[in-house]
């Protein structure tokens, strides 16, 4: 039997262009790639749908049990830990874990108060101008602190603060009080130390360098007598971040 | 029980009883382990598919305690309830669906659950990598979970999927059959 | 209007690359680049030189939608930007056609290339006509957030990673169909 001729799906796309790779001096000519391998894509069902026909909104107000997520997380975490060394790298493996959700989420977030007239990333639902990507800290800040924490938790964080030490002006602190992550996940004995608020520390830090501003995130027990898992997710910002937000600070950007 | 009893149950404790998050929340974590665990497997779906289905083992065995809490349905007159049970009251206040039982084998010792929503796989595309489609069981981790909590409840039964709507097939069906009741023996240890 | 078409990743890898022509007023939908041999190489080109543009105006303008940034003479090209919140920038290289030589004023021309001087389906060229026009950064506008929609859709999904080439069919004809909507 003769095989189709493999370019097939390739002849009626004539328009389709090649990938080539980027190089690192702009400047520079790019390269050619070959040709991507012409892909005939993945099955699907009968009635031809996938996820581009799904609507984005279609869960946003969905619910499921809490319980759910409690085992889920929780035995992402139980797997995790069979797989690296210590707390840290337990911590940090969850880190990692959260960091790609933060770059989803962040897009979802945009897309949501693009499309629809109550904006989910402004407090008062009276503007119906699309939002704008944040270029100031403070902006992301309040981003991650509001909107960001009701898409996941369905409530603001507790508190945001700025560090008052004059040796580390760019540190920040996002306070949850009660962390959903915290409250139903039952950590193995020889690990009382780990705070699972590192996979959402994590998604914070990917917030963070979605919108440019590289930044380390971590999440720290701090209890009170009132919120024993009380967690602070400290926000670090690297330098370039620092240095470009007093250029915008000068020049007057919001 | 019928199953609209079932299925009246299930809603008045889901309305009632059930601590909430969002759903995006649970999907968006489900998502990620099972993307971890393709990674870790370096994209070994049958190892992938084990995996999950031993994430929910322990999950079942520890989901079926707070099931009966909640619920406080006491023991099933016979498998058909069972089915029920799991459908319309254990799957919709754990996640909110009631996936349809159907297509019983002639003894009443095997269904099928047809999932019209699954919101494990919401927003998810397998890899195009061409194996995906034809090995991953996406969501195996639920098969896992009914092994679980049943064999608490003294009831052996094996379950996996037969297809999968992010395969390309028309309907997401796990098929359940009983192997047997476990009567003659001391129910494992809990915790 | 010849339309080239590109997703960089936030490190500058292409995801995702099309060609495609004006479907407005009659056009056919082919691309038809002045230098046919070397619009390839050149649109790439064209678009790389214009990143240190984008970047800047990355932190002036908080929006997503960038509009038109960017003009390379040579080739009479043009280049709108549109940036992802999570960093993905979107590059729209849009080149009139060229004007059939010894045709000082085109009227009455019926190529069904589009011709930029050509006044007799005015409505209906404007945005092929004039690439800065406000009808054109509208049409623009509605194309970059349509495909916005579908790399959303790309992104939420868990085996998707960022700077992933997007390979997906489906996608391709998302946005063929989105510049056949609007551009």
């Amino acid at each position: 039997m003769a095989a189709p001729p493999r370019h097939s799906s390739m002849m009626s796309t004539s328009n389709a262009g090649t990938l080539q790779s980027s190089t690192t001096d702009r400047q520079q000519a790019p390269q050619q790639l070959p040709t991507p391998q012409p892909t005939q894509g993945l099955r699907v069902p009968s009635n031809r749908k996938t996820i581009y026909d799904r609507h984005l909104n279609r869960s946003r107000n969905a619910e499921s049990s809490r319980a759910s997520f409690a085992y889920l997380f929780g035995e992402m975490v139980t797997y995790a830990q069979r797989r690296v060394t210590g707390i840290q790298d337990l911590e940090k493996r969850l880190n990692e874990q959260g960091y790609p959700l933060g770059l989803r989420l962040l897009d979802l977030l945009f897309y949501r108060s693009t499309s629809t007239s109550s904006s989910a990333l402004s407090s008062s639902s009276t503007s119906s101008s699309p939002p704008n990507r944040p270029l100031r800290i403070i902006t992301l800040l309040h981003l991650i602190h509001g909107p960001l924490w009701r898409l996941l938790f369905q409530r603001s964080a507790d508190a945001l603060e700025h560090s008052v030490s004059p040796d580390t002006p760019n540190e920040y602190m996002i306070t949850d009080n009660d962390p959903l992550v915290n409250t139903y996940i039952s950590v193995p004995r020889e690990m009382n130390m780990l705070n699972c608020a590192a996979f959402v520390a994590g998604i914070i830090e990917g917030v963070c360098d979605g919108c440019g501003f590289e930044a380390k995130v971590s999440a720290h027990n701090q209890p009170t007598e009132m919120w024993p898992s009380r967690t602070v997710f400290l926000v670090r910002f690297g330098d370039s971040v620092m240095e470009r937000e007093k250029v915008l600070e000068r020049n007057g950007v919001k | 029980m019928s199953t609209t009893k079932a299925s009246r149950i299930g809603e008045e404790i889901w309305k009632t009883r059930i601590d909430k998050v969002n759903a995006e929340l649970v999907t968006l974590t489900y998502g990620t382990i099972v993307a971890q665990l393709c990674q870790d497997y370096d994209s070994d779906y049958q190892q992938v598919n084990q995996q999950l289905d031993k994430m929910g083992y322990n999950i079942g065995m520890r989901l079926i305690e707070d099931f009966l809490a909640k619920s406080g349905v006491g023991r099933c007159a016979n498998f058909r309830d069972t089915a029920d049970m799991i459908a319309k009251v254990g799957f919709k206040i754990f996640l909110n669906v009631a996936p349809t039982v159907t297509n019983w084998a002639s003894d009443n010792n095997q269904f099928s659950l047809i999932f019209d929503e699954n919101p494990l796989a919401d927003f998810v595309e397998l890899p195009d990598d061409g194996r995906a489609q034809d090995e991953l069981w996406f969501s195996n981790i639920l098969c896992g979970v009914l092994r679980g909590a049943l064999e608490m409840v003294q009831m052996q039964i094996e379950a996996h999927f037969v297809s999968d709507v992010l395969r390309g097939d028309d309907t997401t069906e796990m098929r359940v059959s009983l192997v047997r009741y476990i009567e003659d023996e001391m129910p494992p240890e809990e915790e | 209007m010849s339309y080239y078409f590109t997703i960089l990743s936030p490190t500058d890898t292409p995801i995702f690359n099309i060609a495609f022509g004006t479907s407005k007023g009659g056009g056919d939908g082919i691309a038809r680049f002045r230098f046919p041999d070397t619009a390839q190489y050149m649109n790439q080109f064209i678009i790389h030189s214009s990143l240190d543009i984008v970047e800047e105006a990355q932190w002036t303008n908080g929006g997503m939608y960038l509009k038109h940034i960017d003009t390379y003479p040579p080739a009479a090209a043009y280049i709108s930007a549109f940036l992802t919140p999570s960093g993905a920038r979107f590059l729209l290289l849009h080149q009139p056609p060229q004007l059939p030589s010894g045709s000082s004023s085109g009227l009455g021309s019926s190529s069904l290339l589009g011709s930029s001087a050509s006044t007799t389906r005015a409505s209906s060229s404007s945005v092929a006509a004039n690439p800065t026009s406000p009808q054109t950064e509208e049409a623009v506008r509605q194309f970059m957030n349509e495909v916005y929609e579908s790399y959303v859709k790309t992104s939420m999904s868990p085996f998707y990673k960022q700077g992933m080439e997007i390979k997906s069919p489906v996608f391709r004809t998302k946005v063929t169909g989105a510049g056949k909507k609007w551009l």
